[in-house]
C-alpha cells in the first residue's frame, strides 16, 4: 500500500514528476554518452600502447625495470613458465631480451634497443607483419628488423647489412653483422629512430644468453581482473621476481589518462550538482506543499517511519525512473558506437597514428558505468531525501494542520 | 464504564510571550462508553483544544487524561500513534481524505495501517460503505465525490477499525442540510449499531438537536452538561 500510494504520489503533479524525470534522464544520458567516450577512448589507448606491446602484466628479476641490465634477466626455468602458464586469467607467456648496443653502417653508428622476440607469439600481442615498410620479419638468427627512423638515419634498406657491437650477458662480447631483413614502421617517432628486433634466438646467441629472457610479458584474458592476475603471480614467485603492472611500468600513460579522466568527472559533477537542486527543488516543494497532508497522516495513526519510506519510496522512484530511461536511451546508442566505433577525422587520426594510437573511439560498454551512474543517482536521492525525513521527523501534527 | 477522564485540565497558548490564550481552565469530563455527545461553545471556548488533548495530538500544561483507563500523556510519540491508530477515529472538518486513494481505498486504510487481513478489509470496508450509502462510488477518488459524499467517507474510515470512540472536529461546518442530516443519520444508526461513542465539537444546531449530550464550553471551562432526548 505504501508503495501504491507512493507511486500515485509521484503522478498527482504529472508536470512536475515529468520534468524532474526528464532532468534526470537527460543528466544520466549526457554523463553515459561523455564519460562512454572518454572510458572508450582510455581503453583503445591502453589497447594500443599497452596491449599490443609492453603488455598489461611484465615479469622481471627484481631491480631490472630500474636498470635495464641484461644482466637482470630472468632464467626461463621450465619450473617458471609452469607455475606462471598456468595462473588463471594467464592467456600466453611472451619471453622477450631487451638490450642497449651500437649499430653501425659505414662510417655511422647510432645507440639502439635491440629487442629479441618470439615472432610467432608476439602474434597475439601485436600484428608485427602489418608494421612493416618493406621486408619480411627476420626469418634466420642473424636477421634484424629496424625501425624506420633508424633506417633514414643509415640510408639503410632491405638486404643491407649492419654491424652491432655491444656488451652481452654477464659482461660477454656481443658483436656481429647482421642482416637487415626488414624496416618496420612502430607508429612511434622515438621509437622508430631507437629500435631493431630480432628473433629471441637471435638475440639470445648474439648477447650469449641462451635460455634467458629481461621480460615474460604476459598477455592476460581479456576478462581477467589485472591487479588480482598480479598478485597471485607475485604470490606464486620468490622476491628474486618482480611482477609489475602496466601502470607501474608505464606511470606516465597512467598519469595522462587520470589527469585527462579528472576533466570528465569534473564535468559530471557539475552535471550532477545541477541536478541535486534540480531533486531538491521537486522534493522541497512536494514536502512544502504536503504538510497539512503529513499531518493528517500521523494524526490518524500512520507512524512517522512509514511516512518518511513513503516520501522516501518517491524520491527512489522518481530518480530511477529517469535513470532507467536514461540508461535505455543511451545504452544502444554506446553498443552501436563500440560495434561500429567514432573514426577522428583526417589530421587528427593521422596524428594519433602517429603516436602510435587507433584513430577510432569504440564506446565502452561495460556494465560497471551505467552502474555507477545508478548508484550517484540513488546516493543523490538519499541525500536529497534528508529534507522530507527532517521535517517528518520533527512534524507536529496539530500545527500541521494548523497550516 | 467510561471510556474517557479529564482531570483538572490546564491548556495556555503563547505561555510567557504577553499575549497568553488560557484554552483550558482546570477542565474535568467523563464521558461514557456509547455516547453520542456534542461540546458546544463560542470561538476560543477550548472545544478543539479539549479534542485535541483527549485525540493525543496535544499535551495540556497540567491535569490528567485517562483514555480507556490509558494515561496518554505519559505515552512516547510512536505509542501514541498507536494509540491513536487502535483507538481513535478522527472526522475532520476538512474531510481530509488521501486524496491519491479512491473512497474503498480511504475507508481500508486505517485497517492496512494495523496490518489487518485482506479479507477482513474488504468486508468492513464494503459494509461501512453500505452502511454510509456510498457502496456505488466505492472506486472515486475524493476529488470526483461531493463534499457531504467526502465526509460520509470520512466517516466510515473513522470507523473501519471499530475504535473506542470517534472526535468528530466541526464535521457538518462545510455541509448542506441535507448531507448534514444524512450524515447525522448514519452516525446514529453506527452508534447504535456498533456501540462506538461519538464526541462532537460543533456550532450547528442541527447536531446539538441529535446529540444524546450536550458539553458547553466557555472561557476553558464546563459551565452547562446536559442529558438531552431526542
Amino acid at each position: 500500500m505504501i508503495l501504491k500510494i507512493a507511486w500515485r504520489n509521484i503522478w498527482r503533479n504529472k508536470k512536475r514528476s515529468v520534468i524532474t524525470a526528464a532532468s534526470i534522464l537527460i543528466a544520466v544520458f549526457l554523463s553515459l554518452m561523455m564519460r562512454s567516450v572518454q572510458l572508450g577512448t582510455y581503453k583503445s589507448m591502453i589497447d594500443n600502447v599497452v596491449g599490443s606491446y609492453t603488455g598489461y602484466i611484465q615479469i622481471h628479476e627484481n631491480g631490472y625495470w630500474d636498470k635495464r641490465s641484461i644482466d637482470k634477466a630472468v632464467v626461463m626455468t621450465d619450473s617458471l613458465m609452469n607455475k606462471v602458464s598456468n595462473t588463471k586469467g594467464v592467456e600466453a607467456l611472451l619471453p622477450r631480451l631487451e638490450n642497449y648496443g651500437l649499430l653501425s653502417v659505414g662510417d655511422l653508428t647510432k645507440v639502439i634497443v635491440l629487442n629479441g622476440l618470439d615472432f610467432e607469439k608476439e602474434q597475439r600481442l601485436q600484428d608485427i607483419e602489418a608494421k612493416l615498410v618493406n621486408g619480411t620479419l627476420p626469418k634466420n638468427p642473424k636477421d634484424i628488423m629496424i625501425g624506420r627512423g633508424v633506417a633514414s638515419f643509415f640510408k639503410a634498406d632491405v638486404n643491407d647489412t649492419v654491424v652491432f657491437l655491444g656488451q652481452g650477458y654477464h659482461g660477454m662480447l656481443a658483436a656481429d653483422k647482421l642482416h637487415v631483413s626488414g624496416v618496420i614502421d612502430l607508429k612511434n617517432p622515438a621509437l622508430n629512430k631507437t629500435t631493431a628486433l630480432m628473433s629471441l634466438e637471435g638475440a639470445q646467441h648474439l648477447f650469449s644468453a641462451d635460455g634467458i629472457a629481461t621480460s615474460l610479458v604476459i598477455d592476460k584474458k581479456d576478462n581477467a581482473p589485472l591487479k588480482s592476475v598480479q598478485k597471485v603471480i607475485a604470490g606464486k614467485l620468490d622476491d628474486t621476481y618482480e611482477v609489475m603492472n602496466w601502470q607501474e611500468m608505464m606511470p606516465e600513460l597512467q598519469q595522462t589518462i587520470l589527469a585527462d579522466n579528472v576533466g570528465g568527472l569534473l564535468m559530471v559533477a557539475i552535471l550532477y550538482m545541477i541536478l541535486i537542486f534540480g531533486i531538491f527543488g521537486t522534493v522541497l516543494m512536494m514536502t512544502q506543499e504536503r504538510k497539512y497532508e503529513f499531518g493528517v497522516l500521523v494524526s490518524i495513526g500512520m507512524k512517522k517511519g512509514k511516512l518518511i519510506l513513503m516520501v522516501f519510496l518517491e524520491t527512489i522512484i522518481l530518480s530511477l525512473l529517469g535513470v532507467l530511461v536514461g540508461v535505455l536511451l543511451a545504452y544502444p546508442i554506446m553498443l552501436w558506437k563500440h560495434y561500429d566505433p567514432l573514426v577522428l577525422p583526417g589530421t587528427e587520426a593521422d596524428m594519433m597514428e602517429t603516436f602510435g594510437f587507433s584513430a577510432e573511439i569504440p564506446f565502452y560498454i561495460q556494465p560497471d558505468l551505467p552502474m555507477v551512474h545508478a548508484s550517484l543517482i540513488f546516493s543523490i536521492a538519499l541525500l536529497v531525501s534528508i529534507y522530507p525525513i527532517v521535517i517528518i521527523k520533527k512534524l507536529d501534527p496539530l500545527k500541521a494542520m494548523r497550516g | 464504564m467510561n471510556v474517557i477522564k479529564t482531570e483538572n485540565l490546564r491548556k495556555v497558548y503563547n505561555e510567557g510571550k504577553g499575549n497568553e490564550v488560557l484554552a483550558l481552565n482546570g477542565l474535568s469530563l467523563t464521558i461514557d462508553k456509547g455516547e453520542f455527545t456534542a461540546i458546544v461553545g463560542p470561538s476560543g471556548s477550548g472545544k478543539s483544544t479539549l479534542l485535541n488533548i483527549i485525540g493525543g495530538l496535544d499535551k495540556p500544561h497540567s491535569g490528567n487524561v485517562f483514555v480507556d483507563q490509558v494515561d496518554i500523556i505519559a505515552l512516547e510519540e510512536n505509542e501514541r500513534i498507536n494509540f491513536r491508530l487502535r483507538n481513535i477515529g478522527f472526522v475532520f472538518q476538512a474531510y481530509n481524505l488521501i486524496p491519491v486513494l479512491n473512497a474503498k481505498e480511504n475507508v481500508g486504510f486505517i485497517m492496512l495501517l494495523q496490518h489487518e487481513p485482506k479479507e477482513a478489509i474488504n468486508e468492513r470496508v464494503d459494509e461501512l460503505l453500505t452502511s454510509v450509502g456510498l457502496e456505488n462510488q466505492a472506486l472515486k477518488r475524493p476529488n470526483e465525490m461531493s463534499g457531504g459524499q467526502q465526509q460520509r467517507i470520512a466517516v466510515a474510515r473513522a470507523l473501519a477499525s471499530r475504535p473506542k470512540f470517534v472526535l468528530a472536529d466541526e464535521p457538518t461546518a462545510n455541509l448542506d442540510s441535507k448531507s448534514t442530516a444524512a450524515l447525522l443519520d448514519i452516525m446514529e444508526q453506527l452508534n447504535e449499531k456498533e456501540g462506538i461513542t461519538f464526541i462532537f465539537s460543533t456550532h450547528d444546531q442541527r447536531v446539538i438537536d441529535r446529540a444524546r449530550r450536550v458539553v458547553t464550553m466557555e472561557d476553558g471551562t464546563i459551565i452547562a452538561d446536559i442529558l438531552q432526548a431526542n
